[in-house]
């Protein structure tokens, strides 16, 4: 799939996945990757940008195995910023999927 | 993650810490599951792209802190290295924005000088001193003090403006998708 198209896509699906529950990089990175082809790496630059853009908080939590691990939280600016995103993402899609039932 | 470390070398020790410390996690977590390291680098991509990419959020974001003039050519400087593409679309606008800006700054003060250049020919050939000469640098100051109050806004602006610009620019140029 294109590039830029995906970049887009990258953003909501993080902000989606926090708004149910918070979670960790590694955990967020394999959602998303189990649905679509990212480089993997690329979810945690877009973790420091919205971090830093105030959308996230972040906290540190022991687990019973391994290292501790680094969660996510969306703060209520994310919850708006995911609202907006979202209803973006809405009217996109439906104005493309209706290009297309005209089209093919 | 040698190669990440090295890649990151750019950035202040704190942040540098951190980011490593993201991607320890990541790769023990993947250990855990049972993958190779080769697994999970291949996965990740390539180290010198996420460096790029974490450097210019951290570029523009020092130019939203403080302004300085080296913040925001470091931070042009980051955004331009995300791709080729962006060497045209923007060092060319950037540079004729800036020398616009330059331009205005210089009419300004010069205008601001000219009853200086009148006092200086007095000084030098007095007996060629008219009184237009006095009157017409007078206005010409007055007109330089507007223009130069005017760039010190319409600076402020660009500068906004290109903050605004890089931020939207490196979240379209960045990578981030595998096989881009």
């Amino acid at each position: 799939m294109n590039v830029q198209f995906k970049k887009g896509v990258l953003e909501l699906c993080v902000l989606v996945l926090l708004a149910k529950q918070d979670h960790y990089g590694y955990e967020l990175v394999r959602k998303i990757s189990d649905r679509i082809a990212i480089s993997e790496g690329s979810v945690y630059p877009l973790l420091r940008r919205l971090n830093k853009d105030g959308y996230f908080s972040t906290y540190l939590k022991e687990s019973t195995e391994g290292p501790s691990r680094k969660y996510y939280k969306l703060t209520d600016e994310g919850r708006t910023y995911l609202n907006d995103l979202l209803q973006d993402w809405q009217a996109f899609t439906d104005g493309v999927n209706q290009l297309i039932e005209e089209g093919v | 993650m040698k190669d990440l470390s090295i890649a990151l070398e750019k950035f202040p020790q704190e942040e540098r810490s951190e980011i490593l410390r993201d991607f320890e996690e990541h790769f023990t977590l993947g250990l855990e599951e049972g993958k190779t390291e080769e697994q999970i680098a291949k996965s990740l991509g390539s180290p010198n792209h996420i460096a790029k990419e974490m450097y210019t959020t951290y570029r523009i974001e020092q130019v939203e802190g403080k302004a300085t003039a080296g913040n925001i050519l470091r931070a042009v400087w980051a955004v331009i290295g995300l791709g080729f593409f962006n060497v045209v679309i923007v060092l060319g606008p950037f540079i004729g924005l800036v020398s616009i800006v330059l331009a205005g700054w210089v009419v300004g003060v010069t205008f601001i000088a000219t009853p200086i250049l009148v006092l200086l020919k007095i000084i030098v050939a007095p007996e060629t001193f008219i009184f237009f000469d006095l009157f017409f640098s007078v206005l010409i100051a007055g007109l330089g003090i507007l223009v130069t109050i005017g760039m010190y806004h319409g600076t402020k602006l660009f500068r906004n403006g290109l903050v605004r610009y890089l931020k939207f620019n490196a979240k379209l140029v960045k990578g981030g998708m595998a096989h881009a």
